[in-house]
């Protein structure tokens, strides 16, 4: 061995005492390209934490220089409070489910589980009852003479899984572990890859660009952009109070009503959409052009003209099971989507129809990009 | 019950035509190999085709250790550099690819080319030059320099295969291993290795035909007491029209055959094994 062996690997009780990760001021660059930008991340431990964002935001850079694969310009990454930064990737104990899963195709189930424990010289005797162990608890039990070709993608990434948790890592990273499976399988797992996280106490740092992933499996989420940290919050917090336009628009639907703020007080906002309907908002803004970040389900259609409600001429209804999605278009053009709650038939409604925020419905509010634009 | 699918006359005639062009070709290209198999079985005393009568007396002579000596060390001596430049060319070879599949850009393409231009250039200007150069630095012709020769030669085979297998290994694999505790010399002998196997075998395998084939280099730098197969085989052909050429070419072409089978099952192992 050219390297000293990783320590014995605690058992299953010691692997349900969670680790930490902090990242301080993690700083990449490619060239004249930003990929991080003093990113700062502390994960807790037993936390699933995703990073989401659009390709070339710096999440799949984070979690490779987190693996050791990337060397950074700048900053720290720390486990349980220790600098890894001088530990190559392989004596850094950091699980890794790829995209593409990378099982290794020339072994079978079996022998890509045990691959971890051969290279850090388990005794044959350990590696058997382990592997079986692994396999029951991804279910793969019977499949493990077959190789890797032969499987299913949702089993391949059962095999992955198995094969990561086999070194009992400290941290888990999951590189857009859900791209390659079907939608139905894809729920799945999500909720399998849950489970075995909150059986095992496992730190987990998912990196995605699907929002809905992200919604469902994290308990945090990291909104990154161009090598930096958007946002940070539970899903709910970043769905229900987006910080900034990209936020807004990056998570769920939205829409987007360009709208003038006339004056705040006592927490209160008093704004004016562009046809010249009066609304007052809970929260805070400078007066001027803004735009009001709407989610669908934030919208309510009636029949008749009241305070707050602005006419809206109706499109498209679609039924997607409980609820209905719907068009609609304000008399200045605005495209909007609204959700409805649907009991039986779509609810009948003339082409014509008036639109009002939902009772406590606290859409957000963001001083508009460009004010020259009316 | 299935209807049995309708052809058209195009289909048809598309199937006529490269079904006769691939007969064609199988003619042209194994047609000679045919004759001169054919021939050596001839029971005349020059090579003629059609053959007159079979026997199997040049097969015999050949095989006699006395009347056959200068064959039998040319072949010996076209054996040796053949498993000697081979087996060096395999090594080289897969060193070089390796390290080529790590340098990127400019550098690497330039050391890749540089390092396949014996493939290009003429092998009777090479010849030529290698003798020239062992000349001058005084070395006296010799086995030793046989196998350099031919192995400046053969060894871009290796290089081409080897890096062909390279660059479809998927290096999230090397990713893998390494994220798994292993070190990089784990990764490389359980991963690397494996699945570049059968790219090895290939390089290794036509690397040794190119050897045993091999005319220009040979040409240059053998002498009589190195002799090669091939230019002894044109010696014998060029005085006397002997029929032994013929059953030499009937023994290459059959040990030849028999090593692809080996090949083919070894690599269509492997193949089985990648799953």
């Amino acid at each position: 061995m050219l390297f000293r062996p990783i320590p014995p690997a605690p058992g299953p009780a010691a692997s349900l005492r969670g680790h930490t990760l902090d990242v301080l001021g993690l700083g990449v660059r490619y060239g004249a390209f930003t990929a991080l930008d003093a990113v700062d991340l502390s994960v807790q431990a037993g936390e699933v934490l995703a990073l989401l964002g659009p390709s070339g935001c710096g999440k799949t850079t984070l979690l490779r220089t987190v693996a050791g694969f990337v060397r950074q310009d700048a900053g720290q990454v720390l486990i349980d409070g220790a600098a890894i930064d001088d530990l190559p990737p392989n004596r850094r104990r950091v699980g890794i489910v790829f995209q593409n899963y990378a099982l290794f195709p020339h072994m079978s189930v079996a022998e890509n589980v045990a691959y971890g424990l051969r290279a850090r010289g388990e005794p044959r005797a350990r590696i058997g009852p382990r592997v079986a162990e692994l396999l029951e608890m991804v279910q793969l039990g019977p499949l493990r003479d077959r190789r890797p070709g032969q499987l299913s993608g949702g089993q391949q990434q059962r095999v992955a899984l198995a094969r990561a948790l086999a070194i009992e890592p400290s941290i888990l990273l999951l590189d857009e572990p859900f791209a390659a499976l079907d939608r139905s399988l894809r729920l799945d797992m999500q909720i399998e890859i849950k489970r075995l996280q909150r059986q095992l106490g496992l730190t987990a740092i998912l990196v995605t660009h699907d929002q809905d992933e992200a919604m469902s499996v994290a308990d945090r989420i990291a909104v990154m952009r161009r090598g930096r940290i958007e946002q940070l919050g539970t899903p709910v917090e970043i769905y229900d109070a987006p910080q900034s336009l990209f936020v807004a628009g990056f998570i769920g639907t939205t829409n987007r009503l360009p709208c003038i703020v006339e004056g705040a007080a006592d927490g209160m906002v008093a704004l004016r959409l562009g046809d010249g309907t009066a609304l007052t908002l809970p929260g805070e803004s400078p007066p001027g052009p803004a735009l009001l970040t709407v989610r669908p389900e934030q919208l309510v259609l009636h029949e008749s003209p009241g305070p707050g409600r602005f006419p809206v001429a109706l499109g498209l209804a679609l039924p997607l099971g409980g609820q209905a999605i719907r068009e609609a278009r304000l008399a200045d053009g605005t495209a909007l989507r609204l959700t409805e709650p649907r009991l039986g038939a779509i609810r009948a409604l003339g082409e014509r129809a008036h639109c009002g925020l939902a009772p406590g419905a606290r859409p957000a509010l963001f001083p508009r990009p460009d004010p020259e634009e009316d | 019950m299935r209807m049995a699918r309708r052809r058209n006359a195009s289909e048809i005639s598309y199937g006529l035509v490269m079904g006769g062009l691939a007969v064609l070709a199988l003619l042209i290209l194994v047609g000679p190999v045919l004759v001169v198999l054919a021939t050596s079985f001839t029971d005349s005393r020059s090579i003629r085709f059609p053959p007159e009568g079979f026997s199997i007396r040049w097969y015999a002579l050949l095989l006699d250790a006395g009347r056959s000596r200068q064959i039998h060390r040319a072949a010996g001596n076209t054996l040796q550099v053949a498993l000697v430049s081979a087996g060096l060319a395999t090594l080289l070879g897969t060193a070089a690819a390796l390290g080529l599949s790590r340098l990127a850009g400019r550098a690497g393409r330039a050391a890749d080319a540089f390092l396949m231009s014996p493939l290009v250039l003429p092998g009777l200007a090479f010849g030529l030059a290698a003798l020239m150069y062992f000349t001058l630095l005084g070395f006296r012709p010799s086995l030793e320099l046989i196998i350099a020769g031919h192995l400046v030669v053969v060894a871009p085979f290796v290089l081409r295969t080897v890096g062909a297998s390279l660059s479809q290994l998927d290096p999230a694999l090397l990713d893998a291993s390494l994220s798994l505790g292993a070190s990089p010399l784990h990764g490389f002998r359980r991963i690397t290795l494996p699945l570049i196997a059968p790219g090895i075998a290939a390089g290794a395998f036509l690397a040794f035909m190119a050897s045993v084939d091999n005319v220009p280099v040979s040409l240059f730098l053998s002498s009589a007491r190195t002799d090669m197969l091939p230019i002894r085989m044109w010696g014998m052909m060029e005085s006397t029209l002997d029929v032994r050429v013929a059953a030499v070419s009937g023994t290459l072409v059959l040990a030849a055959f028999l090593l692809m089978l080996v090949m083919e099952r070894f690599t269509g192992l492997t193949r089985r094994m990648r799953g």
